[in-house]
């Protein structure tokens, strides 16, 4: 074939077992290419130059050119380095793992990369972008970007999708039926007898041959199950790989026990596995094609893994193009402090207690993207800790881009109609972005992050809590009472503001002060704060509810927003605020409330109420065998056990409370424990209700529907 | 996630735990005012932990003063707007 030039999208680069880098690329006719492509890429050690001697004659002869540079470590300054550097960049992770064993005493630098950073930042090419490539048929000869991964409308490419569900949990039931959607049309094959169902499913890849796979339980189920009992399916485009599986984890993150399924990854196509993507129910394939532009992880990666690995990622393309090296483990340790020190700068976002109670005409001013615009503006970063008038720092660097196209993106979002066609895809794409933002002031601070150092971790939280401060003296200097102050957010009150315009000036007031753009949340109609459940005198930090002039409701830290809250549980709460919120006052709807809180626990307590709407979720804070207590959680993950589900920590269970504790099969209607579903409706009813009237009154209505 | 130093509510709440003693010693009634002390120290917290003293009791200590200042003045208030009232009935214009 001879030479052509193409225009199209870059869509994802990995490597085959020969070790060569093959771009796949999709041209704007439609064609798909897998090209492999010429690209050494090239890792770094450090440190005494005897033992460097060493591992120079480690590596001769083993098809690695050797070279000795000096390059800048972010915390080290220059360093003498011994660049490694290998034509097939598949071969680099064992070439690395053989030289790190043989000397562990060397610093390794851009040693444990994912290709596609490194390509990315290579070739200045985005993932998903636009750009013009050369090809003999055989290799990539050539790659141009047409398009930077900070565009505000990037090209779209024209994806092939296919959607394969199971008709049944398989951790539960083994499934009888596949599903399979594609280009409009629908298939339902039985599973049994397999050879039959992998025939067809090879026969629709081979017709519809998609781009992208979208599954249910496809990581958990599908793909280990086609790959034990049939062996010979492959459902790559690219014949010459087999699928990658990577081996289910619990971890813990976040203060919280995460489970992490096993992961089924494809070669030139796509596998998404809805039921194991962090991030896709809430995002969807627009907001993981925007997450997979802006960090240069593949789209496979970038839903699976959390944002942490996203925004690492970015930092690592921005050290990359900088020359700037990446250490493959991190070498700062925190510096020795007193306790003072510790004491005094060691501390969260500034958080004021509300005060509890109903509140009319109340504004919620939010400081946008606080942290990262904090960062950005007063050049936070590990380098430039300490230092005045310093040059940019990598993080504020690699956040300018990211926090310019989220404004712009909910910029454009409040000039939409909320009926734009448009609207649901910039969502999903700002919330991509938002992800990433809200990750990355923790990862300052993560102990195990590349570039991470706690006193800028600290110096953001430190000038956070001054920011608060500033806004609450603008606030009160115009007259405002200071209800609640929540990290980034504040909520004021004045005898004579109503509308947003009035509260306006103090936004801008704000704004022009502290340098960060602040953004009103809106005017709330009334908004109650919440006092703790042990004594109602104690103020409770971000747990409220209210409701918008516009009749919009918003809720915090109430059973409504609990993810182990059952369905039945949850709409009640959600009615009784919709009841409170038709009036100017939520305590002239009082009555009202209790008369549908009586309606539900009576439709309970006649066992009226459907079983699906009664199913409890909770997440598994550990294994099975590590409970003490037969609590709800420990009954129904031995009753799984018991069935032969392998139950891990971090995992999410559902069952039902029943007359003999728990079932993780629905029970039958008088089975179910209608009393306890009972109380858990008057507890989230008494949540809401409580505090809107004196103990006496409460009392009325309580004790005839404990009876 | 990260901090090495407990949070002013777990300070505070220790501190609470540890009074535990003292405060199952004191009379029913006293057990309630001491009850209610505490709380009002929790309306403060931001104010505390801004302190940074080595022990933030002492903050939380000035903070229970303040709310009973504030409650000292808001009782000053309601008997002037009684004796305003006294002094207007007195005077024959109510």
């Amino acid at each position: 074939m001879a030479r052509v030039e193409k225009t199209g999208w870059l869509m994802d680069v990995y490597t085959r077992p020969s070790g060569e880098l093959v771009c796949w690329l999709l041209s704007e006719d439609g064609q798909r290419w897998l090209l492999p492509m010429d690209f050494p890429v090239t890792f770094y050690a450090a440190g005494s130059l005897a033992v460097l001697r060493q591992a120079w004659r480690f590596l001769r002869g083993r098809g690695v050119q050797l070279s000795r540079q000096v390059r800048r470590d972010l915390f080290h300054g220059e360093r003498v380095v011994l660049s490694a550097t290998l034509d097939l960049p598949g071969r680099l992770p064992e070439t690395y793992r053989r030289l790190a064993q043989a000397f562990p005493a060397l610093d390794y630098y851009d040693a444990d990369l994912p290709l596609a950073v490194r390509f990315v930042a290579g070739t200045q090419a985005p993932l998903l972008g636009r750009c013009r490539f050369e090809t003999d048929g055989q290799r990539l000869l050539g790659l141009q970007p047409l398009e930077s991964a900070w565009e505000m409308q990037p090209s779209l490419p024209p994806l092939r999708v296919m959607e394969i569900e199971c008709d049944a949990e398989p951790a539960l039931h083994p499934p009888q039926d596949i599903v399979i959607r594609c280009d409009r049309r629908c298939y339902r094959f039985p599973l049994q007898p397999l050879r039959a169902f992998v025939v067809n499913l090879q026969a629709l890849l081979g017709t519809y041959d998609p781009d992208v796979i979208l599954t249910r339980y496809g990581d958990t189920w599908l793909f280990p199950f086609l790959s034990e009992h049939a062996p010979s399916f492959n459902p790559n485009r690219d014949e010459q790989m087999k699928v990658e599986f990577r081996r289910e984890r619990s971890l813990f993150a976040y203060g919280q026990v995460l489970y992490r399924g096993a992961q089924a990854l494809l070669f030139g196509r796509w596998h998404i596995d809805r039921c194991n993507a962090a991030l896709f129910a809430e995002i969807g394939l627009t907001g993981a094609l925007e997450m997979a532009r802006v960090t240069g992880l593949g789209v496979q990666e970038a839903v699976r893994k959390s944002p942490g690995a996203g925004i690492t990622a970015m930092q690592m393309q921005t050290a990359l193009r900088d020359g700037v090296l990446i250490p493959a483990v991190k070498q700062q340790a925190e510096s020795t402090r007193t306790l003072v020190s510790l004491i005094r700068y060691d501390r969260g976002g500034m958080v004021y207690q509300p005060l509890v109670g109903v509140h009319r005409h109340v504004a919620e001013l939010d400081f946008a993207s606080m942290y990262p615009a904090i960062m950005v503006r007063y050049n936070i970063s590990p380098e430039t800790l300490y230092q005045r008038d310093a040059p940019a720092g990598l993080i504020p660097r690699t956040l300018q881009p990211l926090l310019v196209k989220r404004l712009a993106l909910k910029h454009c979002l409040h000039t939409l109609d909320r009926r734009d066609s448009r609207v649901s895809d910039l969502k999903a794409r700002q919330t991509a972005l938002k992800w990433l933002l809200v990750v990355c002031f923790g990862y300052l601070g993560y102990k195990n992050a590349r570039f991470g150092r706690v006193e800028s971790h600290e110096a953001v939280t430190a000038i956070s809590r001054e920011l608060l401060l500033q806004a609450k003296e603008n606030a009160e200097d115009m007259g405002f009472t200071i209800l609640h102050m929540y990290v980034d957010s504040l909520f004021v009150k004045r005898e004579d503001t109503r509308t947003e315009a009035d509260f306006l000036p103090l936004a801008e007031k704000i704004q022009a002060e502290t340098g960060i753009g602040v953004t009103l949340e809106g005017v709330y109609r009334w908004l109650v704060f919440l006092p703790a459940c042990r004594d109602q005198r104690i103020p409770v930090a971000n747990r409220y509810f209210g409701v918008f002039e516009d009749g919009t409701l918003k809720y915090r830290g109430i059973a409504l927003r609990r993810h182990d809250t059952c369905p039945y549980v949850a709409q009640t709460q959600l009615d009784i605020l919709s009841c409170l919120a038709q009036a100017d006052d939520p305590r002239e709807q009082w009555k009202e409330a209790w008369g549908l809180v009586n309606q539900r626990v009576r439709s309970l307590q006649r066992r009226q109420a459907a079983i699906e709407g009664l199913q409890m979720a909770v997440k598994l804070s550990r294994d099975p065998q590590a409970f003490r207590r037969p609590s709800a959680a420990a009954q129904a993950a031995r009753q799984l056990q018991a069935e032969g589900v392998a139950v891990r920590a971090g995992m999410r269970l559902f069952f039902w409370f029943t007359q003999q504790g728990v079932s993780v099969a629905p029970p039958a209607a008088e089975e179910v424990d209608w009393d306890h579903y009972a109380r858990l409706v008057l507890r989230a009813a008494g949540e809401i209700l409580d505090v809107l009237q004196p103990v006496e009154k409460k009392q009325q209505y309580y004790l005839p529907l404990l009876k | 996630m990260g901090r090495t130093v407990p949070t002013i509510t777990r300070q505070l709440n220790e501190t609470e735990a540890m009074l535990q003693t003292f405060r199952r010693t004191l009379r029913r009634g006293d057990q309630a005012l001491l009850d209610g002390l505490l709380a009002s120290a929790h309306r403060h917290l931001a104010a505390i932990s801004a302190s940074g003293a080595l022990l933030p009791f002492e903050a939380a200590l000035l903070a229970m003063l303040l709310e009973q200042a504030r409650r000292i003045a808001a009782l000053e208030e309601e008997i002037r707007i009684f004796q305003e009232e006294v002094v207007r009935l007195r005077d024959g214009k109510g």
